[in-house]
Order: C-alpha cells, then sequence, then structure tokens
C-alpha cells in the first residue's frame, strides 16, 4: 500500500538548485499529445462528402464543443477560442481515461498538470477581458463594490485556479486511489473493473466537461 | 497515563471508524427516505408506470448509498488497521481520518437524494422523459458523492500515509485539522450540489428539450457549489504535507486545529448557498431557455459574493498555518 503518495522523479542538480522532473507524468503527458496527433491525422485522412467513421467521430466532438463554445461567447469570440476549446476538451477527455489502461497512469493525477492548465485558463480568460473592455474598465472591476475590497476581489479571482485546479486533480487522484485500496481489500476480484469504469470513464468524462465549460465560463464573465 | 502506544492507536482508530460509520449514516438515510416518499407520490399521481418509478427509486438511492459506503469502506479499514512502526502520530492520524469520513459522507448523502426524488417525480409527469430523466439523475448525483469522495481521500491518505518522523506536538493537531477541514467542509458542498441537481432533473421534467441547457448549467452550478470543498482539501494537503517544526508551545498546534476546524465550518454555508444559486438558476433556465446566458451570469456573480465568505474562511486558515 505504500504506492499512495508515491512518485517517480527524476532530480536534476543544477548549479546548486535540484530540478525535479515528474518522469511518469511527462511521458503520460506526451502519450495523450501522440494520440491526439494520431487521432486528428486520421481523421483527416481521405477527408470527403460522405465521411468515414473516423471522420464522423471528429466532426462530431468539434462540432458539439463548437456549439457550446458559441453558446457561450457569441459567434465572433467563439471562431477565436473554439479550437482552444476543443483541444482542452480532447486532451482532458484522453487523459483521464488513460488510466483504465494497465500500467499506465493520468497525467490529470498530478497536481502539475491541472494547475497548469487552470493557469492557461486564467491568463486566456484575463487577455481576453483586458483586449475586449480596455485595461481601465477591466481594472475598475476589481474596486467594486467599494475601493477596500481589491484585495479580497484578488484573493477571489486567484481563488479559482486552485478551485479549478484542485476539483479535476481531487477527483481524478481520488478515483485512482480508491481503485488502489479496494483493489488491495478485494484481492482484485469482481469490484475494480466497475470501479474503474465508474472513475475511470464515467466521473473522467463529467471533469473533462466541466473543466473546459468552467473555463469557457470564465472567458465569457471576463468578456461581458 | 499508563497507556502504551500500541494502546492509545486502537483507541484512536476504533473510536474514529465508530464516528466515521456512525456520522456517515446519517446523510444516506435521510437522503434515501427523499427519494422514497418523492417515489410514493409519483405513484400516486400516475400509478400506471410505477414500475418505471420504483427502478428509478432503486438506482437513485442505490447512489445515495455511496457515502456511507465510503464510510463504511474507512471504518473497516480503522477497525483492522495495524501500523508496523507504531507512533502516537498514528493515533492522530485515524481519529482525524474517521471525523473526515464521517462528516464528509452527511452532505453527500442528503443531497444524492434530492434528484433521485426529482427524477422519479419528474417521470410521474413526463413519462416519455424518463430516460433522460434517470441519466441525468445518475450525472447529477455522481457529481454530489465528490465532496464525499475528497473526504474519503483524506481519510485514507492519513490512514496510509507514515507521519512517523515528524515531531509529535504541533503535526498531531495538524492531522486532527486536516480530515476536520475536509469533512466539514464537504456537508455544504454535498448538499448544495444535490440542491442543483434536484432542480435540473424537476426542469427536464418539464421542458424535455432543454436537457442540454440544464445539464450544462447544472454541472457548472455543481462545480462552483463544490469550491468550498475544494478549499477544505487545500487546507488538509498542506496541513499533511507541511513539515512544522517542533514546539511545547500549548499556542502552536491549537492554531493548526483551528485552521482546520475555521476552513471546515467556514465551508459549510457557502456550499449549500451556492447550491442554492445554482438551484435557483437551473430551474429558471428549463422555464426561459432563451435566456440562458444572463441566468449563467447571475448565478455566476451570486455564487461568487457567497462564495466570498468561504474565501475568507480559507485566508483566516492560511494565516493560522503559516503566520501565527
Amino acid at each position: 500500500m505504500g504506492e499512495i503518495g508515491r512518485l517517480s522523479q527524476l532530480i536534476i542538480p543544477f548549479f546548486g538548485h535540484d530540478i525535479t522532473i515528474n518522469l511518469k507524468v511527462v511521458v503520460m503527458t506526451w502519450l495523450v499529445f501522440g494520440l491526439l496527433i494520431v487521432l486528428g491525422l486520421f481523421a483527416r485522412h481521405k477527408r470527403n462528402i460522405l465521411p468515414r467513421p473516423i471522420q464522423a467521430l471528429g466532426e462530431l466532438i468539434v462540432s458539439i464543443l463548437y456549439n457550446l463554445t458559441e453558446d457561450a461567447l457569441g459567434k465572433e469570440l467563439a471562431q477565436k477560442y473554439g479550437p482552444l476549446v476543443c483541444a482542452l476538451f480532447m486532451f482532458l477527455l484522453l487523459s483521464n481515461w488513460l488510466g483504465i489502461i494497465p500500467h499506465l497512469e493520468e497525467p490529470t493525477r498530478d497536481l502539475n498538470t491541472t494547475f497548469g492548465l487552470g493557469l492557461i485558463g486564467f491568463i486566456i480568460a484575463h487577455y481576453a477581458g483586458i483586449k475586449t473592455k480596455g485595461f481601465k474598465a477591466y481594472s475598475k472591476e476589481y474596486f467594486q463594490p467599494i475601493f477596500f475590497m481589491m484585495p479580497l476581489n484578488l484573493i477571489g479571482e486567484l481563488a479559482k485556479i486552485v478551485s479549478i485546479s484542485f476539483r479535476l486533480f481531487g477527483n481524478i487522484l481520488g478515483g485512482s486511489i480508491i481503485i488502489l485500496v479496494v483493489s488491495y481489500l478485494t484481492f482484485n476480484l469482481l469490484l475494480p473493473p466497475v470501479l474503474y469504469a465508474f472513475f475511470g470513464l464515467f466521473v473522467g468524462t463529467i471533469q473533462a466537461f466541466v473543466f473546459t465549460m468552467l473555463t469557457v465560463v470564465y472567458i465569457s464573465v471576463q468578456v461581458k | 497515563m499508563g497507556f502504551e502506544v500500541e494502546t492509545v492507536i486502537k483507541i484512536a482508530a476504533y473510536s474514529g471508524g465508530g464516528i466515521a460509520m456512525g456520522l456517515g449514516a446519517i446523510g444516506a438515510a435521510v437522503g434515501q427516505g427523499y427519494t422514497a416518499a418523492r417515489a410514493n407520490l409519483a405513484v400516486s399521481r400516475n400509478p400506471k408506470i410505477s414500475g418505471d418509478i420504483f427502478k428509478n427509486m432503486l438506482v437513485g438511492q442505490a447512489i445515495a448509498e455511496s457515502a456511507s459506503i465510503f464510510a463504511l469502506v474507512i471504518t473497516i479499514l480503522l477497525l483492522f488497521v495495524s501500523p508496523p512502526s507504531p507512533s502516537l502520530l498514528d493515533a492522530a492520524a485515524y481519529l482525524g481520518a474517521g471525523l473526515c469520513m464521517g462528516f464528509g459522507a452527511v452532505g453527500s448523502g442528503i443531497g444524492a437524494g434530492n434528484p433521485g426524488g426529482e427524477s422519479c417525480f419528474g417521470i410521474s409527469q413526463q413519462p416519455q422523459a424518463g430516460s433522460q430523466l434517470t441519466t441525468n439523475m445518475l450525472i447529477g448525483s455522481a457529481v454530489c458523492q465528490t465532496p464525499a469522495i475528497f473526504s474519503m481521500v483524506v481519510a485514507l491518505m492519513l490512514i496510509f500515509i507514515k507521519f512517523g518522523g515528524a515531531p509529535l506536538t504541533p503535526t498531531w493537531a495538524a492531522l486532527v485539522g486536516a480530515g476536520l477541514s475536509t469533512g466539514l467542509a464537504a456537508i455544504g458542498s454535498g448538499y448544495g450540489g444535490g440542491l442543483a441537481a434536484g432542480a435540473s432533473c424537476e426542469g427536464i421534467a418539464r421542458t424535455p428539450q432543454a436537457v442540454t441547457n440544464v445539464t450544462t448549467l447544472m454541472l457548472i452550478g455543481q462545480a462552483v457549489a463544490q469550491t468550498p470543498s475544494i478549499f477544505g482539501l487545500l487546507i488538509s494537503f498542506i496541513l499533511m504535507f507541511k513539515s512544522f517544526p517542533e514546539s511545547s508551545l500549548l499556542m502552536t498546534p491549537m492554531g493548526l486545529l483551528g485552521a482546520g476546524l475555521c476552513m471546515g465550518f467556514g465551508g459549510i454555508g457557502p456550499g449549500i448557498g451556492n447550491g442554492m444559486a445554482a438551484e435557483g438558476a437551473v430551474r429558471w433556465v428549463a422555464r426561459n431557455v432563451e435566456h440562458t446566458n444572463d441566468l449563467m451570469r447571475i448565478m455566476l456573480v451570486g455564487q461568487a459574493v457567497s462564495q466570498s465568505t468561504a474565501i475568507y474562511s480559507m485566508v483566516i486558515s492560511l494565516v493560522l498555518i503559516f503566520v501565527v
């Protein structure tokens, strides 16, 4: 049971400082990148009016996500942020599903991955806000309702990154810890496949969707 | 005080297990009762499809039960756990794990009963939307369980991670505080998530064609309602993994315990409040689909304001941990 809280790390000494790389997470992230690129190439390969199954799948994913973005952001901004939303969702979906394959681990189980993605969404949302409203109107919002609420508004805004990244991280890590413990207690009989289906496929899909939608919503709150 | 270390650990593990299962039994039972009550009402409205309603009720109750099954797993672990190198910190960790799981299961259990009941009632009103309602109920009540899952994760970490090397005096309080922080904060978020899920089932029964908007808004609302429990999780992680210097003062451990309690209690209200905001928005999206965007924006702003008290608690907890 010692696996809980253990990481395979590569520690490189660098002029007196240690650079720590979570090896497994990096490998798994690149695996997801590879799978996504292969899927994309296959979906594009021999495009036709009559789509082959994999092209139809690609068109389905893109059109659903694009429509969701358009509902929240409007037509003009959706063209700009649609690709980001599609990429984010598909990366998260494949990452969360990766854990159901033996010996592979979800990259989203590491806080660094989810925190990084949360930070990307945060920066993009605020960039979009400054760009559409102008810096003056943007910064004015922090002094609502009274000027001395500024520090708390700022903390509230930063807490969004914490909440969005810990939500995904906690769900995925929690699922894998529960699977680990239950498998150990039941000697890998009967229950683990059901748990993999629930935590890996079901919760993974929902959390990928929630993360993506929250990123879109954060952008739309800043823009409007 | 002639207790041996092993005896103290056993005392803590048994009382932790008792607390976990005892408190953990509260929520799920209330939630299941609510589901059954709504199912009875539904059958009396529309007796012809009592079979469908009955099946839906059982599925809903089974999901509401999962929070107390988590508590059962933790209790069984606590009853039979024996640390390889016993230290007094294990006792604190076991007590913390029990408190965490016990409190954490309350909210999710009560909350998950809500979508179950509303979907039973919805099926009686709108039988042809039955499969959509059941799917939505499954998603909604599964997301309700997230705070209970967070509590279970913290409880499992407290049970299985070895804290033996850390100095006893402030660390025991940090471990108990870690349990209380996630456990208490999960109460509000679990119940709040249930309110949103219940409203979405009611809404889909009213306007089945609005199912996409309603489900999307429900997920966003629930996600924001869970934020207080995520803050609780953050404080727990800090309390578990930060190494505190040894001190003989009573002040330091009490500060850490206070940090856990502050975040835990502070998270209850915002969780329920955010859930109410989400409930209102989801309910009215079903009646007024064209204005989904306005409703969503108002919901998010309202939730952000209601959340500010959770943020105050988090700030005070962080001050208690890092400054005092």
